[in-house]
């Protein structure tokens, strides 16, 4: 298993768009990604799952993925974090 | 074509003419009643039947969104297109799936109940999010669940997207959701059993510039699908299985119509402007964004009211600050740099919106409604100034306060916004600086106390259809008494020119948002433009007829008119009147007098 910490730089947080953006990218591991927040984990596969986690701008999440290509799912993941989803400040 | 003999029956219905305009075609009856999900247990025996109805109900959503995605590309915009995509992938998602076929299992609920408990499951985490923006995502959550229970309650639904050819369209009553969606090129008209002339039908109608007629009662149960149906939406008539006879005659309505409708149009580009040269802006009133295309091509110069109560009630939540925010910036920019009055929710009175308030006046009228109502919610009025000092960057923004009773509540409101800009500033948000602010002229004590208002705002706005009622004591849906609705009424002219003058005297400007100018065509116009109002606004439709009227006369002699009025004692004398000086001074205008009564 590898984990990781990302922190949600999209100015209005993880809403729908986002998360179906990050639900795409997750699906196309096998591995099992979960994502937490504080207490709460959800399967990064799920759409409802990621919404429901009302990332808003700053919140901290952690990534915690197990399978074989688990190393690669956390690259992207954390990469698609790091760079806003490639997008700009906003939207 | 049927193969029975049986020649169905011309009938003709009577409702209330919404959007100008004849149309003939078939009707399409669309169903969207939503029903209520049952809490019953299931046998052992039927779980494997459960599952499977879930899994289709999923399929057939799935199949639906696909075709609204296809659609809405198209029709409304890829940001629309994008919300849906996200709705799809919330229909595949195998987690949620997984768990309700866990609940049908091992809990025996029958699958629409079992899909509720999994959805609002995920909407209460929605209810505790602190993010305004992000919690307001749950209406596609809810939109979702919607659409997966009514396919469970296995309902045939005629959604409007399934329509495939051209028709006119008829239901109960429809909402936007049901809109959205449909293609528009297939919509001939509108017909429903519900509703006003403000209603969602009404509004679309007009925005697409076609007929519309609402309040039809029980019309859409009589209407057959396919059969032929004729929409007047000038008079308000529908016939349905017209005879040849009763088509020719609607035919050449049509094409008179049609005729005087692209003369109209050609005075798009011509300023309102009286022979003698006196300037009077004309703008228009919209409910909803996709109005405005029609106001531009009708040759408004900006938004003389814009509504705000249709956005916040047809979305069951209220909307938070960012999505408003977004929703005045695109209407300002798109309007740009003609002004754009925004009016903070009216609500209450006729329009009583669920999520505010479950209990019933007995009196709404006279009730909580306008800025009473928002100065008692301050945190929606609040919400709302913000996000209307914030738009205002994009585009000229005027705020305008409904239903004004006593010079407190001005002032109360202006405290308001006074703060609500500091703060702002402080969060160092981006604010328009010079946003004018007035009120609306609609209760008789707001015109007997003008000359004091006058010295709290920047200007008014006369709402002529709150201003007829309370002032002449009648209520226009009462049929016993609705012969005292009249604009024409020595009483109401009086009010205005009163109002005029106090706003005049104090150096601020004064408009009329009403519909004194449908009601009363050319009379109510000619008299409004004699009492020296600034401003006129209208929905989209009657503004090329306004300009005409004001092109076609002078001030002077308007203002002569008015003064002649001001010595009659009825409305039918002041109505001779001016009847008797079109027909002497501008027989061309003849074409404007109102049919029925006023």
């Amino acid at each position: 298993m590898v984990s990781g910490k990302v922190k949600v730089t999209n100015t209005k947080g993880i809403h729908l768009r986002l998360a179906s953006e990050l639900v795409k990218a997750a699906s196309k591991f096998r591995s099992n990604i979960m994502i937490s927040r504080d207490k709460e984990e959800i399967n990064a596969k799920s759409i409802l799952g990621v919404a429901s986690l009302g990332a808003e701008f700053g919140t901290e999440l952690t990534l915690k993925i197990e399978g074989e290509d688990e190393r690669d799912a956390l690259n992207v993941l954390m990469r698609l974090f790091e760079d806003n989803f490639s997008r700009g400040e906003d939207s | 074509m049927s193969k029975d003999k049986v020649k169905k029956r011309e009938m003709v219905f009577n409702g209330i003419p919404a959007a100008p305009g004849i149309a003939f075609g078939e009707a399409f009856v669309v169903n969207v009643e939503e029903l209520p999900v049952f809490t019953d247990i299931i046998e052992e025996d039927e779980i494997e039947g459960e599952v499977g109805r879930l899994q289709d109900a999923l399929t057939q959503t799935e199949k639906e969104l696909s075709v609204l995605h296809e659609t809405l590309g198209e029709s409304m915009g890829e940001e629309h297109a994008k919300i849906l995509d996200s709705h799809l992938m919330m229909i595949a998602d195998e987690f949620m799936k997984k768990e309700t076929i866990q609940l049908i299992k091992s809990e025996k609920l029958n699958a629409a109940f079992a899909f509720s408990r999994v959805i609002d499951k995920t909407l209460r985490t929605f209810d505790q999010m602190e993010d305004q923006y992000l919690k307001e995502r749950a209406g596609d959550i809810r939109d979702v669940k919607r659409r997966v229970i009514r396919n469970l309650l296995g309902q045939k639904v005629e959604g409007l997207a399934n329509l495939r050819k051209q028709a006119i369209v008829v239901a109960k009553n429809l909402t936007p959701c049901d809109t959205v969606g449909f293609n528009k090129k297939y919509v001939l008209a509108f017909v429903s059993d519900m509703g006003g002339s403000t209603s969602h039908a009404a509004i679309i109608a007009r925005s697409m510039g076609i007929p519309a007629v609402v309040g039809v009662n029980e019309f859409s149960v009589k209407a057959k699908p396919y059969d032929q149906i004729i929409v007047d939406g000038i008079t308000g008539q529908v016939v349905l299985n017209p005879t040849p006879k009763t088509v020719a005659l609607y035919r050449e309505a049509q094409v008179k119509f049609q005729e005087m409708e692209r003369e109209l149009l050609t005075l798009k580009d011509y300023p309102a402007v009286t022979l003698d040269g006196r300037k009077i802006e004309l703008s228009a009133n919209i409910e909803i964004d996709e109005e405005i295309d029609d106001v531009i091509s009708h040759g408004a110069k900006g938004i003389g009211l814009f509504r705000t109560e249709y956005f916040f009630m047809t979305r069951g939540t209220l909307p938070g600050e960012e999505e408003q925010y977004r929703y005045y910036s695109n209407v300002l920019k798109r309007v740009a740099p003609d002004p754009v009055i925004i009016r903070t929710l009216d609500i209450g009175g006729d329009k009583i919106a669920s999520w505010v308030d479950d209990s019933v006046e007995t009196n709404p009228f006279m009730g909580w409604r306008g800025i009473r109502f928002t100065l008692s919610r301050k945190d929606i009025f609040r919400t709302q100034l913000r996000a209307i000092f914030r738009a205002a960057v994009h585009g000229e923004a005027r705020i305008m306060f409904p239903m004004v009773s006593v010079v407190d509540e001005v002032r109360q409101a202006m405290t308001i916004c006074r703060e609500v800009k500091q703060d702002l500033k402080k969060e160092r948000y981006q604010i328009g600086e010079n946003v004018e602010i007035g009120i609306m002229i609609e209760t008789p004590s707001a015109v007997a106390i003008a000359d004091l208002l006058a010295k709290e705002v920047d200007f008014f706005s006369i709402g002529s259809n709150d201003l007829v009622q309370y002032a002449l004591a009648v209520d226009r849906g009462n049929s016993r008494i609705s012969y005292l609705y009249n604009p024409l009424h020595p009483s109401i002219i009086r009010l205005i020119r009163d109002t005029v003058q106090a706003a005049h005297q104090n150096g601020i400007w004064v408009g009329l948002c009403g519909e004194m100018v449908a009601d009363a065509r050319v009379r109510g116009t000619l008299l409004l433009i004699g009492v020296g109002l600034d401003e006129f606004s209208a929905s989209a439709y009657l503004i090329p007829e306004i300009k005409q009227i004001i092109r076609s006369v002078t001030y002077d002699e308007t203002r002569l008119l008015v003064k002649n009025a001001l010595v009659l004692s009825t409305a039918t004398e002041v109505q001779d009147m001016l009847d008797e000086y079109l027909r002497d001074k501008r027989p061309e205008l003849m074409d404007f007098v109102p049919k029925g009564p006023v």
